[in-house]
């Protein structure tokens, strides 16, 4: 028996998107025990990578409870949504912002699974760090840090000798 | 990957789901489920089993629940009840006082006192002899005011005093409520809060993905911004009322200054004076045993290095505060805001004080700044993705009550990432201005500025991009 996946497909074959633009695509179960299947969420969002802990936002959700035969889970089902000016798509230093389609399926008994596709929002470059920078102090009212911990500063390029924020 | 006309089949990538069950699917493979019972956790990143995680938290939430509703019980029976029905079901009669003593217990803390009043009253014929005070027959460490308490009261004399018509043999001599043992109910009831905020939250998020929980109707619909623009407009983009509503006197807006430099002066001033205030008592106290003849050189060893850090402070304060009189305030206006990718702006800075510069530098930067949790610490990054000078001028002097006034082209690049607000992560744009002081450290003045998303922008920002020009050289 082969494995259960969800294949997502996305019509214009992927390319980038741009602000305002419709995404739309189809998701497809594969060897999914359907009558198992208890609901399925289509979600359209971004989250953050990196450093940082991961922030999450939904552009677009539908959840289906399935009520329906299971041969009709067979059949693709569609989702479309007019995309959102921001965030852009953006592959930084220390933060990636990324867009994708996440399908999950939900089973019997607490199982799941998960499909996810990944789509550019935008044109960004790739940022680089800075050659040459200097090292400045945070600026001020930026936040620092919370609880007993310092916050750590760094920046690309050499320190000047001594630079005080006023 | 399976290429359908124009479609492309995606390849599925792992993702952080981490429940118990879940099957992550990587290049369209489907990973045998894991079961993992315990595994760090990052932030708000829970890479362990998602449903044990739920069920451990609401376990303990309800724990917290329970033990705050046990603790209110308790409170309940050993104090609300007793004091409620004394004040409002005890009945009054009189009673004679045969006899009085200083009841006395000794606890870990030491002797603790109590009022123990013999008295003597009738109830429907019958004759009791309790020995009581008051309901909570609380003892207090001050035999005084036990004594005090028991010399209100002369054996053989006649009090009213109020019996419990369930139980004859319960009286008191005094009632009233102690309301400041009420500040205990605190405990319980923050127990009983924290516990079911944390139930509910359990609850509500029971069973539901990340992702429905994050969906735009699970949350409240977003309220129009100060500027006019519904905040939906540009998700995740700052919003930029509280760097808008300051009109410029040369452009049309000015930017404000990060941070408050007099704020860090009396930050500053307050750290001096109380470190100082501390280690003036240590050092009085030592120079009066050496007046006196007899020298503590343990404490003033101990009091020397304190006296010298004080003294550094003293001498940081006043370094800043010459340094904030002397360089003056800075003003940064801009023709537009927010700035938008590709667009051009004019930049007025004005620069006043009393002081000579080797040189006065702006730069436009482009800073990333990452907050993660590790354990229970709060740590930011920050990162420079891009920075660019557009202003240098370089040996001159500035003279009291003439302002250095310049005004300078900026052109965001086409392309730049615009800025970026969220929980955790934000990309941030700023004019730095940067000034190299003849004898004294540098210094720096940050300014932040909001760039959109290429797209439509300000008329005006077009019209006096067109007619600012010379982008790219570096006025002097």
């Amino acid at each position: 028996m082969n494995e259960p996946r969800i294949q997502i497909c996305l019509d214009g074959n992927g390319r980038a998107y741009r602000p305002g633009e419709t995404l739309s695509g189809e998701y497809r179960l594969e060897s999914v025990p359907l009558e198992e299947v208890r609901a399925i969420e289509v979600s359209v969002l971004w989250f953050t990578e990196g450093k940082g802990d991961e922030d999450l936002a939904v552009h677009h959700f539908r959840r289906i409870t399935v009520d329906t035969p299971a041969a009709e889970l067979r059949q693709p089902g569609r989702f479309s949504t007019v995309l959102p000016p921001s965030p852009l798509s953006y592959t930084g230093a220390i933060l990636k912002i990324r867009w994708c389609v996440r399908v999950r399926v939900f089973l019997g008994r607490g199982k799941e699974i998960v499909g996810q596709r990944d789509f550019q929002l935008g044109v960004v470059p790739p940022a680089r760090p800075v050659a040459g920078a200097a090292e400045l102090p945070p600026a001020e009212g930026s936040p620092a840090s919370s609880g007993s911990a310092s916050a750590t500063t760094k920046s690309a390029g050499r320190a000047p000798a001594k630079v005080i924020a006023v | 990957m399976l290429a359908l006309g124009r479609r492309a089949w995606s390849t599925t990538k792992p993702i952080a789901s981490g429940s118990d069950h879940t099957a992550e699917i990587v290049g369209g493979d489907v990973l045998a489920p894991k079961f993992r019972f315990y595994e760090k956790k990052r932030g708000n990143r829970r890479t362990g089993s998602r449903m044990l995680g739920s069920l451990g938290e609401a376990v303990f939430f309800a724990v917290l629940f329970l033990l705050g509703c046990a603790g209110l019980v308790v409170l309940l029976a050993t104090l609300v009840v007793p004091e409620y029905r004394a004040n409002h079901v005890f009945v009054q009669t009189q009673c004679v006082v045969r006899d009085k003593q200083l009841g006395r217990k000794d606890t870990a803390e030491g002797p603790r006192f109590r009022p123990e009043i013999r008295i003597e009253y009738q109830v429907q014929g019958e004759t009791y002899v309790v020995r009581t005070y008051d309901i909570r027959q609380a003892y207090s460490a001050s035999p005084e005011e036990v004594q005090a308490v028991l010399d209100q009261f002369i054996v053989g004399q006649q009090y009213p005093c109020w019996y419990d018509p369930d139980d004859p043999k319960v009286a008191v001599l005094v009632r009233g409520y102690s309301w400041w043992f009420w500040l205990t109910f605190l405990i319980p009831v923050s127990f009983i809060l924290t516990g079911g905020a944390g139930l509910l939250y359990a609850a509500w998020t029971w069973g539901k993905s990340a992702e429905r929980r994050a969906a735009p109707g699970a949350r409240r619909a977003p309220l129009p911004r100060a500027d006019g623009i519904h905040r939906s407009a540009y998700p995740s983009v700052p919003n930029p009322a509280n760097i808008t509503n300051s009109p410029g006197t040369e452009l049309a807006f000015r930017l404000p200054l990060a941070g408050s430099p007099s704020l860090r002066l009396v930050v500053w001033l307050v750290v001096a004076l109380g470190w100082n205030g501390i280690v003036s008592v240590f050092a009085a106290w030592a120079i009066g045993e050496h007046v006196a003849g007899r020298p503590d050189w343990v404490l003033t060893g101990f009091t020397i290095p304190f006296a010298l850090a004080g003294l550094g402070l003293i001498v940081f304060f006043f370094r800043q505060l010459v340094l904030a009189t002397w360089i003056g305030p800075t003003l940064v206006e801009v023709s537009d805001q927010p700035l938008r990718p590709g667009r051009r702006y004019e930049v007025f800075l004005s620069q006043t004080g009393r002081l000579r510069l080797n040189s006065l530098e702006v730069l436009f930067v482009c800073e990333e700044e990452a907050t993660y949790r590790h354990g229970t610490n709060t740590r930011t990054e920050t990162f420079r993705v891009f920075q660019q000078p557009v202003f240098r001028k370089e040996d001159f002097q500035l003279v009291h009550g003439v302002p250095f006034e310049v005004r300078f082209p900026l052109e965001v690049p086409a392309g730049a990432m615009h800025s970026f607000q969220s929980e955790n992560n934000e990309i941030n744009w700023k004019l730095i201005v940067v000034g190299d002081v003849a004898g004294w450290p540098s210094f720096q003045r940050s300014f932040p500025v909001i760039v959109y998303p290429p797209g439509e922008g300000s008329p005006t920002a077009a019209s006096s991009a067109q007619g600012s020009g010379n982008v790219g050289k570096l006025p002097r």
